[in-house]
């Protein structure tokens, strides 16, 4: 951060809205590391405890929003002061939407784990992995307001989309295969989904800790890798391949 | 659009005259290009070598912290400073593209084309009607009725007039801190200047005076070349359209005031505006 304000409340103020946020990301990383262990593990407790433990986030969120629009009342920020409390906003809502995300693969897992195994099941958490560590990687750069790191997570979705890609064409075949499979595969699908969602969240606050950083907007285009709303599936080409 | 840093080196000093260029505010011609502008009180040097452009029908303003200069570089541009001894000014003031500070000039012509309005309210101890009267007859023969057109005129472009009307005869001590302000500037645009001047204008204001008067800097500029020097961060923010922070008599930077109170270039500015100040 940068040199101290002469009015020192000023500096506690933005302080705690910075807390409030690194809180909220930390949250973040054990709300998804926790579901992607719920789901590896078919543990449906742990799964309730995640979705439980959204409320927290929400609360934060509203917390960060309070901060905001204090100091954005009392102290009219400029510059760097105002992009602060600006990426401050915009990057607790990535963080709750995350959150959310994370609790909607906790709750999907509980009703996974009332089916049998089946195999895709593990391919799951590799994804789970790479997003949470593209959460982990965006935290870091927020605290140290680094934005090369941010950058590396902005550049790292593009893995991320390519594995959803990927796991999306594995589950059709698995439903082809067999419809016993529709029911497990379809929860596993929104998961993927939910995972690659978080990716672009992370991407998102790569982006306005850039614009923090840097005071101007990043405006190159991001390199995607999700190619499944492209992906056309019919049951004689599936079988013929 | 490469991700290298936005801000780059600090530009060679011929390009501080002129704000960023990527300007998105239209251009309009440079009013008063103040060139080279070094002012000494006695041996001490207030303003080093100060260059920028004033451009018409626009607002620039000028902050820093006291004694940078701001209000120095202001009394420069119509030799006020001259009323005092041991105070000189060096460089050149060209407005139109004439040197007012050269030798020889007609003051009182510089000073009706340039008008300036204080932080204290100085209306002279006479009628309303009569403080405007006073400038206009310093160069002006005018008929009665053409000269009280020109003080109505004067007063509405003041935003005064629909308070002052049926007093015009009482004294202008009489009025309220921001009616005394606002007298001051109808007095200042009654002899019908080019270029405005305002030293702290709304300072001894209260809020909504405050904000009359930064309404009616809004409502002039589409008259007039304004320059103000202001305390208020968020004043300048709202008002102007350039604006220039000076640090020891010094101009740091100029540029749009988007610009200088969202990405401002210098650190030194950034300091400023977000109060890290010393």
């Amino acid at each position: 951060m940068a040199a101290e304000h002469i009015i020192k409340s000023y500096d506690e103020e933005l302080g705690r809205l910075n807390k409030t946020i690194v809180e909220m990301g930390g949250l973040a990383e054990s709300q998804l590391a926790a579901a992607i262990d719920a789901v590896s593990k078919r543990d449906s407790e742990l799964a309730a405890q995640v979705v439980e433990g959204d409320a927290k986030v929400d609360e934060l969120e509203r917390e960060t929003d309070n901060l905001a629009v204090r100091i954005l009342a009392l102290r009219q920020p400029m510059a760097r002061d105002l992009r602060e409390i600006f990426a401050a906003l915009k990057i607790s809502s990535d963080l709750e939407r995350i959150c959310d995300y994370a609790a909607n693969v906790a709750k999907r897992s509980i009703a996974l784990a009332q089916t049998p195994p089946i195999q895709p099941v593990y391919a799951l958490p590799r994804m789970g992995t790479l997003a949470l560590q593209l959460v982990k990687d965006v935290i870091d750069a927020y605290v140290e307001r680094d934005a090369e790191k941010a950058m590396a997570v902005w550049r790292g979705d593009e893995e991320l989309d390519e594995m959803y890609s990927s796991l999306f064409r594995e589950f059709l075949t698995y439903m082809m295969e067999d419809p016993r499979n529709i029911g497990p595969c379809t929860h596993l699908l929104f998961m993927a989904k939910n995972i690659e969602r978080i990716g672009d969240h992370a991407t998102n606050i790569a982006e306005n800790l850039y614009y923090l950083v840097h005071g101007t907007p990043l405006t190159e285009i991001r390199p995607k890798g999700d190619k499944s709303s492209l992906e056309v599936v019919a049951p004689d080409r599936a079988a013929a391949r | 659009m490469s991700l290298s840093l936005a801000t780059s080196n600090p530009p060679p000093p011929e390009m501080a005259m002129q704000p960023g260029a990527n300007a998105s505010v239209t251009p309009f011609p440079v009013k008063c290009q103040i060139k080279n502008v070094s002012f000494y009180y006695g041996k001490f040097h207030a303003l080093k070598n100060v260059s920028l452009s004033l451009h018409d029908r626009r607002v620039t303003a000028f902050i820093g912290p006291s004694g940078c200069g701001k209000s120095t570089l202001l009394r420069i541009l119509n030799r006020i400073y001259e009323l005092y001894p041991n105070q000189t000014a060096t460089g050149e003031v060209l407005v139109d593209g004439q040197n007012i500070l050269a030798p020889g000039l007609d003051l009182n012509l510089v000073r009706a084309k340039i008008g300036m309005v204080f932080q204290k309210p100085t209306p002279f101890p006479m009628s309303i009607h009569d403080n405007i009267a006073f400038g206009i007859r310093l160069y002006e023969r005018l008929p009665k009725s053409e000269l009280d057109d020109r003080i109505e005129h004067a007063l509405r472009r003041a935003a005064l007039w629909d308070e002052v009307k049926d007093k015009l005869r009482q004294s202008g001590l009489g009025l309220s801190g921001g009616q005394q302000q606002r007298l001051c500037i109808a007095r200042a645009i009654a002899v019908q200047p080019e270029i405005l001047l305002l030293d702290e204008p709304a300072s001894a204001l209260d809020p909504i005076s405050t904000q009359r008067i930064e309404e009616l800097i809004a409502e002039l500029k589409s008259d007039y070349c304004i320059a103000i020097v202001t305390h208020n961060m968020q004043q300048a923010a709202r008002s102007s359209d350039y604006t220039a922070f000076m640090y020891l008599g010094e101009l740091v930077e100029f540029d749009e005031t988007e610009k200088i109170f969202t990405t401002p270039r210098e650190k030194r500015t950034e300091d400023y505006i977000t109060g890290r100040f010393g």
